[in-house]
């Protein structure tokens, strides 16, 4: 006897909001210490450390001067 | 159900500075600027999106990662500038409020701690969720900007010939005119942007499958806030075709008063309060979850008050201090919102280049996550740019005369 096979598969797809869902493992820095870079780079790294601090330091002291703090008489 | 922080983070991007350097732009050079919205369209996406990826891939914030891979004194360096520059930002956010409920007849002892207090109360809810749904209803807000943008009629022909086709204003290349297409530079893309999507994308915990969707969710966010930026520009240009002189925005809502009535004025200043709550909010938080991360922290909405005390405190100190110093008596705000565009200049190309670093960390994250060459090619091109606007606006304001 043929069997008779019913064409009617429901799917159902449960979509998962991302804070319900399982956590993933990610890419993790544990272990890895600091990033591996070339001497190029680290010294462009130094080079913007002082541009950044030099920039700091004159935005600072142009501030304070527009503020007319610079020139304060006692 | 991905969709939030890319869109969050362009809107509250409009922020109240950004309002008025838009509704500038227009007033004083008209529909000329129009163009370097649709330029700077495709930088925002592709500084996002490697934000959103490395979030993605890492699930750990900006200011985590620039800690972990570049050691404390990149950590704490980067950790104070966005400090600072976000707290300078916030005191222009709170002086926006002010001014903008004061011309509503709204005294700003009333409105600055009402805004410090609404702001605390959205975030001290422990939902990550209800903050964001509230927020992105505030953003959605943003769309009455297109209906101001054809109330005053700017001439569409002309709108899209100068949005495709770059044209110089009348009187060339002056001080002003740099230092505003800076400013418009510097308002679109921000420091505190990185920070935000980041930490905002591993506070969603966005798996790795939702990429795809949060660059979707980072494009439309850029395309829309490219949009209402252009549409900002479009009302201020109401100003420059009927010579109306405004120092900001809720200056020209009183002058269009009697030509375009009060749904007009109302609407930019209720328009120009949401802009400030959306950039305080999002300003705050990217502070909160920087310094949460760094010091080692809980740091997440999901979170009780007293779940996460440091994180909130960090919050509220940063939403409370800036809206106390807004109501000192002759606080020099000027000075503020010269600091913050300078400052924000100066600190954004090299938070590109962490970002830029980070993104080429075979190490840490493997060959699926790094950048690609054409990647890198785009973004080296955008880091060089920024790094010559900003290098002539230290110059520009340390040498005022520089272009006169």
């Amino acid at each position: 006897m043929a069997s008779v096979q019913n064409a009617y598969e429901p799917q159902f797809f449960n979509v998962i909001h991302p804070l319900n869902d399982v956590p993933e493992q990610k890419c993790s820095s544990e272990g890895l210490g600091r990033i591996v870079m070339t001497r190029a780079v680290r010294i462009s790294l130094g080079a913007l450390r002082a541009y950044l601090v030099l920039m700091t330091l004159m935005l600072g002291y142009h501030v304070l001067d527009l503020a007319g703090v610079l020139h304060k008489t006692f | 159900m991905v969709f939030g922080p890319g869109l969050i983070v362009m809107e509250a991007d409009n922020d109240a500075g950004a309002v008025s350097t838009y509704m500038q732009a227009g007033g004083q050079y008209g529909l000329h600027l129009l163009w370097i919205l649709v330029v700077l369209l495709p930088i925002c996406y592709f500084v996002q999106e490697m934000v959103a990826r490395l979030g993605i891939a890492t699930g750990k914030g900006h200011a985590a990662m620039i800690y972990e891979r570049f050691g404390k004194w990149w950590g704490h360096f980067s950790l104070f500038d966005l400090l600072l520059v976000n707290f300078l930002t916030l005191i222009t956010e709170f002086a926006a409020i002010s001014l903008a409920l004061s011309a509503m007849g709204v005294s700003p002892r009333i409105s600055v701690p009402v805004a410090a207090l609404g702001l605390t109360l959205l975030v001290i809810t422990g939902s990550y969720l209800r903050w964001e749904r509230v927020v992105i209803a505030l953003c959605l807000l943003d769309l009455t900007w297109f209906g101001l943008a054809f109330i005053v009629h700017p001439g569409w022909a002309s709108v899209a010939r100068n949005t495709v086709v770059p044209t110089m204003p009348l009187g060339g290349v002056t001080s002003s005119l740099v230092f505003l297409v800076i400013a418009i530079v510097g308002t679109t893309i921000a420091p505190w942007q990185l920070f935000f999507q980041q930490s905002c994308v591993a506070e969603k915990r966005l798996r790795f499958a939702d990429l795809r969707w949060a660059r979707l969710d980072t494009l439309i966010g850029s395309v829309f806030t490219v949009c209402v930026a252009g549409a900002m520009m479009l009302v201020g240009n109401y100003g420059f075709q009927h010579g109306i002189v405004f120092q900001n925005p809720a200056q020209f809502a009183g002058a269009i008063l009697p030509m375009l009535g009060h749904f007009a004025c109302n609407s930019i200043l209720l328009l120009m309060v949401n802009a400030a709550v959306l950039g305080t909010t999002a300003i705050s938080l990217a502070s909160a979850w920087a310094y949460g991360e760094v010091r080692g922290w809980e740091h997440s909405l999901h979170k009780k008050l007293w779940e996460a005390p440091g994180f909130y405190a960090t919050y509220i100190v940063c939403v409370g201090a800036a809206a106390a110093f807004v109501l000192i008596p002759h606080v020099p705000l000027q000075l503020v919102i010269i600091s913050v565009q300078v400052f924000a200049g100066v600190i954004l190309p090299s938070a590109i280049i962490f970002l830029q670093l980070l993104l080429n960390d075979r190490e840490l994250l493997g060959n699926r996550w790094v950048n690609r060459p054409w990647n890198n090619v785009v973004n080296w091109t955008i880091i060089v740019v920024l790094f010559a606007l900003s290098l002539l606006l230290a110059a520009q304001v340390m040498l005022p005369n520089l272009f006169n």
